[in-house]
């Protein structure tokens, strides 16, 4: 296994932190503080490519529907751009994003419902799985070939009418490092299933999606593995886990005594926040934060807390609960071996003096 | 319809008919391009119930109803004209402006579909469609249209226009390879071929590529030197370098070529005064507030230009002159305060006026406290000085300066212990690098 392999199998390379990092393929994430209301501006989308970025013409760029379809066809970004499209807030996290960390961003999209697009394809009555496949490739396994990097969604998610092939973020063209010109767009899922320089969607019947997928070495990512009776349980990771992160202050910070808000963000890939707690002192206490914008169901919420700080170390922990009573844990779940869903609350330490 | 015909052509011959018609439809062109639209509404329905299968009338009618302010009966108007002659694009383009005015973006969608299904290899139609949506900054549409007219086009127009789209929405490789395939196109008029190293040169600075950046722009410069744009965005990336000896050289290229331009003569201005030739930069700003006074970048240059050389009453008039011309110009009486606390003797009842009128125009701005708290202490009202200060702080308490200042005014009151505490947190503010 190559040290690349080792670090998407255990999700350790994903694991952000709030410094600005790059390498190739990219994995790019930058401060949450720097984010002004609660929209994402284009230009602080986290980036997380598996593969190197692809050049992706906009006059060549095709987007071909077929597989278990009756009638296969492509379309390029004029015919894309043209069609009936539609907004959705919501929240693209990457699966391994620390906790704390600012591997998450949130904005409106805007694109193709997928299911008008399969609609037109009309899939046929066994049809199950939708295999997506971006333009960008590589290879996974060291002695396997290069392949599209690809992600297998239930074709019932495909046919929500929030899923999109979404082609404008904020009202503006998605930027190249995110998937210009088209990328799918799901509600609630985590980043990954989110296909960047989406070009190919394959329907697939149920039972040949394995196959497809063992092929690439995709099946090998993006797994819970929890130990369990001295075996490891493998399942697939998908929803968006109910999270909370303290975009301020940063770890680390020295402050001068005085009144500070403390404010940071909330999601859920289950529902809307309701709650947001904190805690100044490491969890031996809860407040309650306040909510500072409207808690949509896919989105994130901006929470603040007015703190009174006095001299002293502090350790800082946010705790968001969301509509289905869904609470982020206190700690890690020690029986989890995979480095994905990190939505425990982890302290922010800083010192007033 | 057609008993509405049969009532408005009663007692008509065809040829009468036709005739009636043909006037009408010249009285209401007329009656357009006079500005009377609801007259040629009137008359353009008259035209329309004499020959109800008129495509022209319809148009005619449709356009009219537009520039009246009604749209919706427009889009019908314009819906039956495309309906008795399909052959032709113009009541789709003009439906898209219809459609655009009533704020109805799936019907637009509809009719660029309709347009593209029709029409797919009308060029001429497509640009124009590219041209209207790209006007209305629907920039994806307008690159979707651009994108069909050039299938269906070797025109080099189409092209820039496509290479400019492509640039403007972030698609910099594809404006890249679209201008320079007209760029290097020596067959083509040196000004297409101009304007497309131009936005060459504007891609490849997007792409964080300065040298070709560099290279393009110039390229632009020596195709096309009487385009001031190209000037402008070169001098742009080399004021980014802080290469601002470079920039004045540009930018005097660019005053020998384009004289009249006061873009030109404002960027002059204030990258000579960056590159400390104060005196030429003054001048061209002089210059410049002779044929353009409401330009409030060029006060802000000549104040920069007089705080730079220590002349604190050059500066106070060149912002109370901003002031006089544009009220509302952010910050400007805090700018007007720092520059009059410059000034020999300072006026600080003057300047506490004017921190006043700034602190009303923005209650949350801490440097306005600020400077009224170094005021204060200037004055010794020290009593004054300790809440300007420590609202200072409230507002922004990661900010070492006005812990500096209480500190001062603990220490001219002999309050030891409050100042070292002060002194204390500069320190430990400054060694936190907090933000």
């Amino acid at each position: 296994m190559t040290r690349r392999e080792l670090l998407w199998l255990t999700g350790s390379g994903l694991v952000g932190g709030s410094a600005l990092k790059a390498s190739e393929p990219r994995n790019l994430s930058y401060p949450l503080r720097m984010i002004e209301g609660t929209v994402t501006a284009p230009n602080l989308l986290f980036i997380r490519d598996h593969f190197n970025e692809p050049d992706v013409s906009v006059g060549t760029w095709k987007l071909r529907i077929e597989g278990r379809v009756d009638r296969r066809y492509e379309f390029g970004f004029a015919d894309l751009a043209e069609m009936p499209s539609k907004k959705v807030e919501a929240v693209l996290e990457c699966a391994g994003n620390a906790a704390n960390g600012s591997a998450v961003s949130n904005g409106v999209w805007e694109g193709v419902p997928m299911s008008s697009l399969l609609e037109a394809a009309r899939p046929a009555p066994d049809a199950a799985y939708v295999l997506l496949e971006g333009a960008d490739s590589g290879r996974l396994l060291q002695d396997g070939p290069p392949l599209p990097y690809s992600q297998l969604v239930p074709l019932d998610k495909c046919r929500d009418t929030s899923s999109l092939v979404a082609f404008k973020y904020n009202d503006l063209t998605l930027p190249k490092s995110n998937g210009f010109p088209a990328r799918a767009l799901f509600q609630g899922l985590y980043g990954m299933n989110s296909v960047k320089w989406l070009r190919r969607i394959v329907v697939l019947r149920a039972g040949d999606q394995g196959t497809v997928f063992d092929r690439s070495g995709m099946n090998r990512l993006y797994n819970r593995v929890t130990r369990q009776s001295g075996a490891d349980r493998i399942t697939r990771v998908s929803s968006v886990q109910v999270k909370s992160a303290i975009a301020w202050p940063t770890d680390g910070l020295k402050l001068p005594a005085g009144h500070y808000e403390i404010w940071g963000f909330a999601w859920s890939g289950g529902g809307a926040i309701r709650q947001l707690s904190i805690s100044v002192d490491g969890g031996k206490q809860w407040n309650s934060g306040k909510l500072t914008s409207p808690a949509n169901p896919y989105g994130w919420v901006r929470w603040s807390y007015e703190w009174n700080a006095k001299p002293g170390d502090y350790a800082l922990m946010s705790r968001a609960k969301d509509a289905t009573g869904s609470e982020q844990p206190l700690t890690r779940d020690p029986a989890r071996k995979d480095g994905y869903e990190l939505n425990w609350c982890m302290p922010i330490h800083c010192s007033v003096r | 319809m057609l008993a509405l015909a049969t009532d408005c052509a009663s007692g008509l011959s065809a040829q009468e008919k036709i005739a009636r018609f043909k006037q009408l439809d010249s009285e209401a062109e007329t009656a357009m391009q006079q500005h009377r639209a609801s007259e040629a509404v009137r008359l353009y329905e008259d035209a329309v119930c004499l020959v109800p299968n008129s495509a022209r009338g319809y148009y005619g009618l449709g356009v009219a109803q537009a520039a009246a302010g009604d749209f919706l009966k427009a889009r019908e108007s314009l819906r039956t004209a495309d309906r008795l002659q399909p052959a032709t694009g113009m009541p789709l383009v003009m439906q898209v402006r219809v459609n655009f005015s009533l704020g109805d973006m799936d019907t637009l969608k509809d009719n660029l579909r309709e347009a593209a299904a029709r029409f797919p290899h009308d060029a001429d139609l497509h640009t124009t469609l590219a041209r209207f949506l790209a006007e209305q900054n629907l920039f994806v549409l307008a690159l979707a249209e651009a994108l069909r007219a050039d299938q269906g086009s070797d025109d080099w127009n189409s092209k820039v226009q496509l290479a400019i789209l492509e640039n403007t929405v972030g698609a910099h490789e594809d404006a890249i390879q679209n201008a320079l395939a007209i760029e290097q196109n020596h067959q083509l008029p040196e000004q297409a071929r101009g304007a497309a190293a131009g936005i060459a040169g504007l891609s490849y600075e997007s792409l964080h590529k300065p040298d070709q950046a560099v290279h393009y722009l110039n390229e632009a410069i020596q195709l096309d030197p009487a385009q001031d744009n190209s000037y402008l965005a070169l001098a742009d990336l080399f004021e980014q370098q802080q290469k601002y000896p470079d920039a004045v050289n540009v930018l005097k290229q660019a005053r020998a070529h384009v004289p009249d331009s006061n873009a030109v003569l404002l960027a002059l201005g204030a990258d000579l005064v960056r590159a400390e030739q104060y005196k030429e930069g003054l001048e061209a700003l002089r210059e410049l507030l002779q044929k353009a006074p409401d330009t409030p970048e060029a006060y802000i240059a000549i104040a920069d230009a007089a705080r730079r050389t220590g002349d604190a009453a050059q500066e106070v008039g060149a912002l109370r002159e901003l002031e006089r011309r544009k009220p509302d110009y952010p910050m400007i009486h805090v700018l007007l305060a720092r520059a009059m606390l410059n000034q020999q003797p300072p006026e600080y009842q003057r300047i506490l006026d004017e921190l006043s009128i700034a602190a009303k125009k923005d209650p949350n701005d801490s440097d306005v406290y600020f400077l009224q708290g170094k005021v204060y202490v200037a004055l010794g009202r020290y009593d004054q000085a300790l809440p300007a200060l420590q609202h200072s702080i409230e507002l922004r308490p990661t900010e070492p300066s006005p812990y500096y200042q209480l500190a001062r005014v603990y220490q001219k009151l002999g309050k030891a212990e409050l100042a070292k505490e002060q002194f204390e947190r500069v320190k430990f503010l400054e060694s936190a690098n907090a933000k």
